[in-house]
C-alpha cells in the first residue's frame, strides 16, 4: 500500500470536498432507507385504521425524504468530483516535480517513447482511487451502522442480520473477487502488451514482411493472440460477473432472513407485525448504497497498478546529481576534458561511448563526424550532464562534471540538440523560452539570422511544433540558442534539414556571433568543414581520428575516404 | 432511435442465437422478479395480516428463497451471454481490422499514423466491449420486464400502473435531455479541454529542453494552473449532467411516493384493497424505475461503445478493396525465365486525389539489366520502384513480368524472386539468425545462415557478441548501427539469392566498413539478377547499363551515364553540385 502515499496526501489537502460529499453521500443512503421503511410502514399503518391525519404526516414525509434525497445525492456528486479533479491537478505537479531531476536518465531503460503517454494515463488511472475505491466504503459503512441503530430499536437479531450482509457485501465478497483476479489481469496486461508489440511492428516493418512473404504467417499468430487476449478478457470479465451476482445474492439473502428472523420473532411476539414490512423495505433498499463495492476490486486493483508503476518509474531511476556545489562560470569560454569516457545505455549489449579521451580547448571550433550510431549525439548529452558516464571523467573548465552544478552548466551552454521540443503557444513564446525579456527588434532580427524573415512573431506554434517543418524547427531551434549569453555552444546536426545555400548562411551568422567562444557541432555533411579547428571522427564509440580538415585530408585516412564517399553521393544529399 | 452501424448489424446478425437467449432468460427474469415480490407481499400478509403460524409460512419461506437463487442465476446468465457475445464479437472484429492491415496495399501502410492504427485494433475494438456485454443484455431486460411489471400492477391495481405508466417516459427523456445538453456544453469547450489536458504530455515531452532552459519549475506552477482550469471546464459541464440527474431522482422518488400515497388512500379511505396487494405494488415500483434507470446508465455506455465501433467501421471503409487474398496458384512456368524482364507500360500513380501524379510512361528492364534511377528528392525515384516491386498498385498501366501483368495473383510467386533492399530495414524483435533467415521462405539450416551473414560483413559482429547470432536485437533493432542493419538486409538477401534486386542505395550515415561491403556485395547478388536502383552513389550510376533520370514525377530521359552528362543539362548539374561539395 505505500505506493499510494502520494494519493493519500493529495486526498488530505482536498479534506474539506471529501467531507462534504461524505455527508452528502450518508444523507443520500440514510434518506433512501428511511424514504422506503417508511412507506413500508405506512403502508402496514393503514390496516389498524389510523387516523387520518397520520398518514398524512408520513405521506409528506415520504415526500421530502425523497427530495432531500435527490438533492444530497447532487450535492455529493459535485463535492467528489471536484475534489477528484483536484486531486488530479495535484498529483500532475507533484509528479511533474519528481520528474525534473529524473530526467532523460529515466529514458535509459524504456526508449520506446510510449513511457510518457504512460504516465500521462497512470496519472489519469489515479483519479478513480477517490472516487471508486477510497470512498464508496466509508458511505456503506455509515450508512449500514445508522440502519442497524435504527433496527436494533426494533429487533436485536434483525440489527444482527444487517451486520453481516455489511461484513458479506463490503468485504467477503470483494476479497473473493480480489482472489485470484490480480492474476487474471496480469495475464490480460501482458496478452494486450504483446499484441499490441507485435502489431505496431507488423506495421512497421509490413514492407519487409511482404517482400519476403511473411505477412500470411505474421497474420496467424495476430489473430492467434487477438483470440487469446479475447479469452483472457471474458474470464477475467465472467470472474467479476460472479462477484456481481454473489453480491446480488447476498443482498437478496439479507431480505430473505430479516423476513424468515421476522417470522420467527412474530410468533414469538418479540416483534410488532407492524414494522415488518418497514424492515424488509429497509433491508432491500439499504444494499443499493453497497453496489458499488461490487465495482470497487477492478478499481483498486487499476489504480493501484498505476501508483505502482509510477512509483516505480520514480524510484527506480536514480536522481542524479547530490552535492554539487561547483558553479560554472558563464563569462569565460569553456574548456572540456574526456578522460575515458564510456557509457552504456541500460540493456544494450556494448557500450555507446567506449573509453574516450578527449581535449578541446577553450575558444575552439570543434567538429565532430561519423556514421549514425557512432555515438557523436551520448558525447553532448555527457558534456551537459544529461547523462552520467559509466566510467571516466568529464571535465569543464578543469573541474569534474561531478562536482558542477547542473544548472550552471545549461546557463553557460547554448544548445540545439536533434530533436528540439516546441511548446504550444507563440513563435515568441518558444524564443523566450529562457524567461529573459528582449525587445520585439531584437528577435526579429535574430529569425531572420536564421533566415526565417517572414516568420511573424505572433505566429501560432502547435504543440510538438507540429504545424512546422523540419527545417523550420531547425532554425527556430538554433534561434533560440543565439538568443542565449552562454560561451559554450553545443550543436546536435543543427542544419541537417536545410539545404545547403540556406545552411551556409545561417552557419555564417552562427560562427560571427560565436566568435571567441568554445563551439562543438555534430554534423552529418562533411562539407565546409574546412574552417573548423578541429575535427573528431567517431565510429562505434571510439575516436578513431583527429586533426584539421587539411591534416585529415593529407592522412588519407577515415575522414580522407569518408570525404570521398561524400563526394560521389547524388540526388538526396544535395536537396 | 439512431442509424445502427452496418458493423454492428453485422456483428449481431452473427449472433442471432444469443440474442434469442437473451431474450428468453430476460423473460424469465421478469417473471423471478414478480415472484419474488409476491411471495413477498404474500409472507407479510401471512404473517402480519392473517398471523398465520410459522409452519404455514416455512413453505413460502422456502419457495421465496428458491426464487432468489434462480433470479440471480438468470440475471448471472444473462451478463454471461453478454460476456460470450462481447468475445465473439471483439475476436471477429480485431480479425477484421488484422486482416485488413495485413493485406493493405503500401499507401495505406506507409502513411504512417502507425500509432492511430494500433490504437484501433486495440483501444477501438477493447472498447466495443460495452455494446455487447452491457447495452445488450440491460436493452433486453428493460424492454421486457418493465412491461412485464406494468402488466401485473395493472392486473393488481391499475391506479398504481397508470401513475407509473405516465412517469416513466420522463427517464428516457432526462436521460437524452442530459445527454444531448452535456454533449453541446463538451463540445463547447472541447479546445479548452483539450488544451488543458494536453499541457501535461507536452510538458513531459519537452521537459530536457525545459531543464536546460532553466524554466522546468515555472512549468510546474503553468501545470498545476492548466490542471485546474481542466478541472473548472470539466465541473461546468458535470454539473449539467448532474442536474439532470438530479431532476431524474426527484421524479422517480415522487413517483414512487405519489403510488405509496394513492395506495395508503385506497387501503384507508376507501378500504377497497387488501394490504397484499398494497405491499406487492410497493415492491414492484422501485423495480420498475430502477431497470429503466439502468438502461439508461446502459445505453449511454452503448453509445461510446458505438462510437468506437464506427472508428473500426472507417478504418476498415477506408481501406476497403485492398483485401484479396491470393485466389490461386498459377503456374511457375508464367514468371520464368529468370532473371525476368520488366516493361512498364503507361503506369501512373497518385497518393492522393490532391498530391503529384507519377507518370512513369513506357519502360523496359531487359533481363540481367541493371538500372539506375536518378533524381532529387521528391521527384517519385521511390513510388517508382515501389510500383515495380508490386507495393504498390498503379491507378492505371500494367507492369509486366517476362510479358505477363504482374498482378494479385502472381503476387507470392513473384515475391519469392525478389529482394527489396531498402534505405531503413526493419529489424524485427528476435535474434540475428531469425532476422536474417527472414529472407528465405523455405527452413535453412544454420550452415546457410551463417554463410549468409559471412558474405554480408555481419560475422565479426557476431563474433564479438557473446552469444553470437542468438543474441536477441529488440523491436526496430535497438543497438544495432545503421550500417549493421544494412548489412543485416543484406545478409536477407544473400539467403535468398533472388533473380530480381530492388534496391534503395543509402542516403548517408554508413561506417566505411559498411559502404565497401555493400559495394562488393551487391555486386555479388546482381551478376544473376535484374536490378533496379535508387541510386545516390556516381559508382553506382557510371556501372548502371541504363539511368533513368526522373523529374517532378516523370521519366525525363534514360540513358547511359555519358550519354545524359552531354545531352541533359539538368543531369549534369545535379552530378556537379555534389562534386564541388555544395557551395563551400
Amino acid at each position: 500500500m505505500s505506493e499510494l502515499v502520494i494519493l493519500s496526501k493529495a486526498m488530505i489537502r482536498e479534506r474539506k470536498d471529501i467531507v462534504l460529499s461524505i455527508i452528502g453521500g450518508f444523507i443520500a443512503g440514510i434518506a433512501g432507507v428511511a424514504l422506503f421503511s417508511a412507506s413500508g410502514y405506512l403502508i402496514s399503518q393503514t390496516v389498524f385504521a389510523p387516523p387520518l391525519y397520520t398518514l398524512i404526516v408520513l405521506a409528506s414525509l415520504v415526500k421530502l425524504l425523497g427530495l432531500l434525497r435527490a438533492a444530497s445525492r447532487y450535492g455529493e456528486r459535485l463535492f467528489s468530483h471536484r475534489a477528484t479533479f483536484s486531486m488530479l491537478s495535484r498529483l500532475r505537479t507533484s509528479f511533474f516535480a519528481k520528474l525534473i531531476p529524473l530526467t532523460p536518465g529515466i529514458w535509459n531503460k524504456n526508449r520506446s517513447g510510449d513511457l510518457l503517454a504512460r504516465i500521462v494515463g497512470d496519472v489519469e488511472g489515479l483519479q478513480h482511487y477517490f472516487l471508486r475505491v477510497a470512498y464508496p466504503p466509508v458511505i456503506v459503512v455509515m450508512v449500514f451502522l445508522a440502519t442497524m441503530l435504527f433496527t436494533a430499536f426494533f429487533s436485536f437479531w434483525i440489527a444482527c442480520i444487517f451486520v453481516l450482509g455489511m461484513l458479506g457485501t463490503a468485504w467477503v465478497v470483494p476479497g473473493i473477487v480480489m482472489l485470484g483476479q490480480r492474476k487474471k489481469h496480469e495475464r490480460i496486461r501482458e496478452q494486450r502488451a504483446l499484441l499490441s508489440t507485435d502489431v505496431t511492428e507488423m506495421l512497421y516493418g509490413f514492407r519487409d514482411l511482404k517482400v519476403y512473404g511473411q505477412l500470411a504467417e505474421r497474420e496467424r499468430q495476430l489473430q492467434q493472440a487477438s483470440a487469446a487476449l479475447a479469452a483472457e478478457q471474458q474470464r477475467a470479465a465472467g470472474h467479476l460477473l460472479r462477484g456481481q451476482s454473489m453480491h446480488a445474492f447476498v443482498t437478496l439473502l439479507v431480505s430473505w432472513g430479516v423476513l424468515a428472523l421476522g417470522a420467527y420473532l412474530i410468533m414469538d411476539g418479540a416483534l410488532a407485525g407492524v414494522f415488518l414490512a418497514m424492515l424488509v423495505m429497509a433491508s432491500l433498499t439499504v444494499f443499493e448504497e453497497a453496489a458499488a463495492m461490487a465495482t470497487l476490486p477492478a478499481y483498486k486493483q487499476d489504480s493501484e497498478h498505476a501508483a505502482k508503476r509510477l512509483t516505480e518509474t520514480v524510484l527506480a531511476t536514480p536522481a542524479q546529481s547530490l552535492h554539487s556545489s561547483c558553479k560554472l562560470w558563464a563569462d569565460q569560454a569553456v574548456s572540456i576534458e574526456l578522460s575515458g569516457v564510456t557509457f552504456q545505455y541500460e540493456g544494450e549489449w556494448r557500450p555507446a561511448l567506449n573509453d574516450i579521451s578527449l581535449q578541446i580547448s577553450s575558444g575552439s571550433k570543434t567538429a565532430i563526424v561519423g556514421p549514425s550510431g557512432s555515438g557523436k549525439s551520448t558525447l553532448i548529452e555527457l558534456l551537459l550532464k544529461l547523462r552520467t558516464p559509466s566510467a571516466g571523467d568529464v571535465r569543464l573548465n578543469g573541474i569534474s562534471a561531478k562536482e558542477l552544478d547542473e544548472t550552471g552548466i545549461w546557463e553557460t551552454a547554448n544548445v540545439v540538440l536533434q530533436q528540439s521540443h516546441f511548446f504550444r503557444g507563440t513563435i515568441r513564446d518558444n524564443l523566450l523560452l529562457n524567461g529573459e525579456e528582449y525587445a520585439d527588434g531584437k528577435l526579429v532580427d535574430v529569425l531572420s539570422k536564421v533566415q526565417l524573415p517572414t516568420k511573424s512573431l505572433t505566429d501560432a506554434v502547435y504543440e510538438k511544433g507540429e504545424n512546422l517543418s523540419d527545417g523550420e524547427k531547425q532554425r527556430l531551434a538554433l534561434a533560440r540558442a543565439m538568443l542565449r549569453k552562454g560561451r559554450l555552444w553545443l550543436l546536435d546536426e543543427p542544419t541537417s534539414s536545410l539545404d545547403c545555400v540556406t545552411e551556409q548562411r545561417v552557419l555564417k551568422q552562427l560562427y560571427e556571433q560565436a566568435a571567441g567562444d568554445t563551439l562543438l557541432l555534430i554534423c552529418h555533411r562533411l562539407a565546409g568543414l574546412e574552417e573548423m579547428d578541429r575535427i573528431v571522427v567517431m565510429e562505434q564509440g571510439r575516436v578513431v581520428e583527429t586533426g584539421s580538415y587539411s591534416e585529415l585530408m593529407e592522412q588519407k585516412g577515415y575522414f580522407y575516404k569518408m570525404k570521398q564517399i561524400e563526394l560521389q553521393m547524388i540526388g538526396e544529399a544535395s536537396a | 432511435m439512431k442509424r445502427k452501424t452496418s458493423l454492428i448489424a453485422k456483428q449481431l446478425s452473427a449472433q442471432r442465437k444469443r440474442l434469442v437467449f437473451l431474450a428468453v432468460i430476460s423473460l424469465a427474469l421478469g417473471a423471478a422478479i414478480v415472484s419474488q415480490a409476491a411471495l413477498l407481499a404474500e409472507a407479510v400478509q401471512r404473517l402480519f395480516v392473517e398471523s398465520a403460524s410459522f409452519s404455514s409460512v416455512a413453505m413460502l419461506l422456502g419457495i421465496l428463497l428458491c426464487v432468489m437463487a434462480v433470479r440471480t442465476l438468470l440475471s448471472y446468465g444473462n451478463g454471461k451471454v453478454g460476456l460470450h457475445m462481447a468475445a465473439a464479437a471483439k475476436t471477429n472484429m480485431r480479425a477484421a481490422v488484422l486482416q485488413n492491415m495485413t493485406h493493405a496495399s503500401m499507401p495505406s501502410a506507409l502513411c504512417g499514423q502507425t500509432g492511430g492504427k494500433v490504437s484501433i485494433a486495440l483501444d477501438a475494438v477493447d472498447e466495443a466491449d460495452g455494446y455487447f456485454s452491457q447495452y445488450m443484455p440491460r436493452m433486453a431486460e428493460a424492454a421486457v420486464i418493465p412491461i412485464m411489471i406494468l402488466a401485473v400492477t395493472f392486473v393488481q391495481h391499475a391506479n398504481s400502473a397508470l401513475i407509473m405508466l405516465f412517469t416513466a417516459p420522463f427517464i428516457p427523456l432526462f436521460m437524452i435531455l442530459a445527454g444531448l445538453k452535456t454533449k453541446n456544453k463538451a463540445e463547447e469547450k472541447y479546445a479548452q479541454l483539450a488544451d488543458f489536458s494536453g499541457t501535461f504530455l507536452d510538458s513531459l515531452q519537452g521537459l530536457v529542453t525545459l531543464k536546460l532552459f532553466g524554466r522546468a519549475r515555472r512549468q510546474q506552477q503553468e501545470i498545476e494552473r492548466s490542471s485546474l482550469g481542466y478541472r473548472d471546464a470539466t465541473m461546468a459541464i458535470l454539473r449539467i449532467a448532474f442536474t439532470n440527474t438530479f431532476m431524474l431522482e426527484s421524479i422517480v422518488m415522487l413517483s414512487i411516493g405519489i403510488v405509496a400515497l394513492e395506495l395508503a388512500i385506497q387501503l384507508l379511505v376507501f378500504k377497497s384493497m387488501t394490504f397484499h396487494t398494497a405491499f406487492l405494488v410497493l415492491l414492484l415500483v422501485p423495480e420498475f424505475y430502477s431497470l429503466l434507470k439502468n438502461s439508461g446508465t446502459a445505453f449511454h455506455s452503448g453509445r461510446t461503445s458505438m462510437g468506437a465501433i464506427r472508428k473500426v467501421e472507417n478504418m476498415l471503409a477506408e481501406t476497403i478493396g485492398a483485401a484479396q487474398p491470393d485466389e490461386f496458384m498459377a503456374s511457375q512456368t508464367k514468371l520464368l525465365p529468370m532473371p525476368p524482364s520488366i516493361e512498364l507500360d503507361n503506369v501512373t500513380f497518385r497518393y492522393a486525389p490532391d498530391s503529384f501524379e507519377l507518370k512513369a510512361g513506357r519502360i523496359s528492364v531487359k533481363p540481367g539489366e541493371h538500372i539506375a534511377i536518378v533524381g532529387a528528392s521528391g521527384s517519385g525515384k521511390t513510388t517508382l520502384l515501389h510500383l515495380i516491386a508490386g507495393l504498390l498498385k498503379p491507378a492505371s498501366g500494367t507492369i509486366r513480368v517476362n510479358g505477363t501483368p504482374l498482378s494479385q495473383q502472381y503476387e507470392s510467386l513473384w515475391f519469392e524472386r525478389v529482394s527489396y533492399i531498402t534505405q531503413h530495414p526493419y529489424i524485427f524483435a528476435g535474434t540475428f539468425a531469425e532476422n536474417i533467415a527472414i529472407g528465405a521462405r523455405r527452413n535453412v539450416t544454420r550452415a546457410e545462415i551463417e554463410q549468409a551473414a559471412e558474405e554480408a560483413g555481419l560475422a565479426e559482429v557476431a563474433a564479438q557478441l557473446e552469444q553470437g547470432f542468438d543474441t536477441y536485437v529488440g523491436e526496430g533493432g535497438r543497438g544495432l548501427s545503421g550500417g549493421e542493419k544494412q548489412r543485416l538486409a543484406l545478409a536477407r538477401a544473400f539467403l535468398k539469392r533472388p533473380a530480381v534486386i530492388l534496391f534503395d542505395e543509402p542516403t548517408v550515415g554508413l561506417d566505411l566498413h559498411t559502404e565497401r561491403v555493400l559495394q562488393r556485395a551487391i555486386a555479388a547478388l546482381a551478376k544473376t539478377a535484374t536490378m533496379i536502383t535508387v541510386a545516390h552513389r556516381l559508382y553506382t550510376i557510371r556501372h548502371a547499363d541504363n539511368i533513368w533520370f526522373m523529374e517532378h514525377g516523370a521519366l525525363a530521359a534514360s540513358g547511359r551515364h555519358d550519354e545524359l552528362m552531354e545531352s541533359l543539362p539538368q543531369y549534369a548539374e545535379m552530378v556537379d553540385v555534389q562534386r564541388k561539395g555544395g557551395l563551400a
